[in-house]
């Protein structure tokens, strides 16, 4: 059983002349313990389709599947309650709350989520995976863009989700800094059993990945 | 709570500036209610000191003390009770030497009556000779002492101050006190006049006959020259400091929203409900104000201790409640403003970029 599946999406914007169809007819799973990466061009439609996989928004057709459950009809709250449990996000800046330090970046996840988030011994585990253990004083500001990504990355686990969704992960990053981050997403989803979703146009990842799809104008095709 | 707290502590530079503003506008608040209440106090003391629930005057007087004359006649089928006192009133100049003059209110009284009776003296004895007058303690704090002899108005009579009476002004002059007879002899009174007014305690007295006509104390304190248009003033200028921190309160939160919309955004993709993002702001203006109105209510104590005892500032627990409570209003009102551009937040916009 795939954790994830999308089933003939297909994404509309605006009306007559205006129409935009940003996703035709997508098709597409990822199980846990795998490596996906969304590549393509930018305007292919990869924003697009991480919004709908990611519940952020609804498809004007078609099926969402997470664990065999339709999540294409649910209703805002069921859909924050979610992402919230399930879906963990690594935004293209990474993204972390920038008046709050890493450690705060968690103590806010504990805030609105009081069940299954990782323990303290979990955590610890995650950062030293990550190799940020003695940065959780510190705000996003002081951090570099490296140590920024391993921080919102450790804060899209901590609610221990089943899938990890990643945009443009990389586009900031120098090449070495790429190849850990690589290596890193590939032991998260071997190690920690996540799905991990990259949309990316970064090729140096195609070698961490277990599939690949490739999308080009609202179309997607499977490559690996 | 969290959020507005930790936003809060490392956005001191931004958020201070707010607060300097809500400290800004409440201290003003603070002062100007202040001034209002010493000032419109100055203006009842005295009628407020003697309980007064109702007061007969010329009914031609236009309900003024000063203007009021009643005639033996006017007052024939009045019956005086314990409750009730006569006063004479006339506008003064006192002056002794070596001192500055003096505005202020003559009242002669009886000695068998309240008021007279009822005199809360800080120093010194209640007048019982018809040269001596018991004074306001605003004198003494002009450099008047017992024993000083003030002439009025300039003439060569003197007058010997033997006491100082808390309590007393009455439209903003302190009062001078003697005996009734001096009050008719200063006013050159023909034999037919009775009083200015009768004061009295009895909140049922409704005595009308000939000239003489009972009014309300709300009415008779209403009618006191200036009041009511110095009272509407200052309601006024308090009223606009209220809707100007209002709009000052909204405005900050608005464009720190709105600066904010892009993070909103991220915490919502991350699953953080609107309710939190909503809570949290709510929570900061109540942070900024309290901070703000506290910083206010201590600088306003402050001012009110040090501020000369002829600056008319009285600071009571009541303005200090109701500007706090006012300014908490207005911030959770403020605060209501940008609720809007936060539930419309759109998560997806996190995405790409």
């Amino acid at each position: 059983m795939a954790v994830i599946e999308l089933k003939d999406v297909k994404k509309v914007y605006g009306k007559g002349e205006a129409q935009v169809v940003a996703l035709k007819d997508i098709n597409f799973k990822a199980d846990k313990g795998e490596v996906v990466l969304i590549m393509g061009p930018s305007g292919a439609g990869k924003s697009t389709f991480l919004t709908i996989a990611g519940s952020l928004q609804k498809p004007t057709s078609g099926q969402v599947l997470i664990n065999d459950a339709d999540i294409s009809d649910f209703s805002a709250k069921k859909s924050n309650e979610l992402r919230l449990g399930k879906i963990g996000f690594v935004l293209q800046a990474y993204n972390l709350v920038p008046f709050l330090t890493v450690n705060e970046q968690f103590t806010l996840v504990d805030k609105v989520k009081k069940q299954n988030n990782l323990s303290k011994a979990e955590l610890q585990d995650l950062l030293k995976q990550l190799g940020i253990t003695k940065l959780l004083r510190k705000y996003p500001g002081e951090l570099s863009g490296g140590q920024q990504q391993r921080a919102a990355i450790a804060r899209a686990l901590y609610a221990n989700p089943e899938i990890l969704l990643a945009d443009e992960p990389t586009a900031l990053l120098d090449t070495q800094n790429v190849e850990e981050v690589g290596q890193l997403f590939k032991d998260l989803a071997k190690k920690r059993d996540k799905a991990v979703m990259l949309v990316t146009h970064d090729p140096r990842l195609e070698k961490y990945a277990d599939h690949i799809y490739e999308m080009m104008d609202g179309t997607m095709t499977k490559k690996k | 709570m969290f959020l507005a707290i930790k936003e809060i502590k490392h956005e001191k530079l931004r958020y201070g500036l707010i607060v300097l503003i809500i400290f800004l506008i409440s201290y003003l608040i603070f002062m100007l209610s202040s001034l209002a209440i010493g000032l419109s106090s100055q203006n009842t003391q005295a009628i407020e000191s003697w309980n007064t629930q109702r007061v007969v005057l010329n009914k031609n007087s236009n309900i003024n003390m000063n203007q009021s004359v009643l005639t033996k006649e006017d007052l024939k089928n009045f019956k005086m009770t314990k409750k009730d006192a006569v006063v004479g009133e006339l506008g003064i100049v006192a002056k002794a030497k070596g001192h500055q003059s003096v505005s202020a209110q003559f009242l002669g009284i009886k000695k068998d009556q309240f008021i007279y009776k009822d005199q809360d003296l800080v120093a010194g004895k209640k007048a019982k000779k018809t040269n001596e007058v018991t004074v306001d303690s605003s004198f003494k704090d002009q450099g008047y002492h017992l024993g000083d002899k003030i002439s009025l108005n300039g003439s060569s009579k003197k007058y010997k101050i033997v006491g100082f009476v808390n309590n007393a002004k009455i439209n903003i002059a302190p009062i001078v006190y003697s005996r009734f007879a001096t009050w008719k002899k200063l006013r050159m009174a023909a034999p037919n006049v009775a009083a200015s007014a009768v004061i009295s305690q009895n909140s049922k007295l409704d005595f009308n006959y000939k000239d003489a006509k009972t009014y309300s104390v709300e009415k008779f304190i209403s009618e006191l020259p200036g009041y009511t248009a110095q009272n509407m003033t200052f309601d006024l200028m308090i009223g606009f400091l209220f809707v100007i921190s209002l709009i000052v309160i909204a405005v900050f939160l608005y464009i720190l929203t709105m600066q904010k919309m892009h993070n909103f955004a991220v915490m919502r993709a991350q699953g953080i409900p609107s309710k939190t993002l909503i809570s949290a702001t709510i929570s900061q203006s109540i942070i900024l104000v309290v901070i703000g109105v506290i910083i206010g209510l201590i600088l306003m104590w402050l001012t009110a201790l040090l501020l000369p005892d002829a600056v008319p500032v009285k600071f009571t627990p009541l303005i200090a409640l109701g500007g706090t409570v006012g300014m908490l209003l207005m911030g959770i009102i403020g605060s209501l403003i940008p609720i809007r551009s936060i539930l419309k937040v759109d998560p997806a916009k996190a995405i790409g970029e």
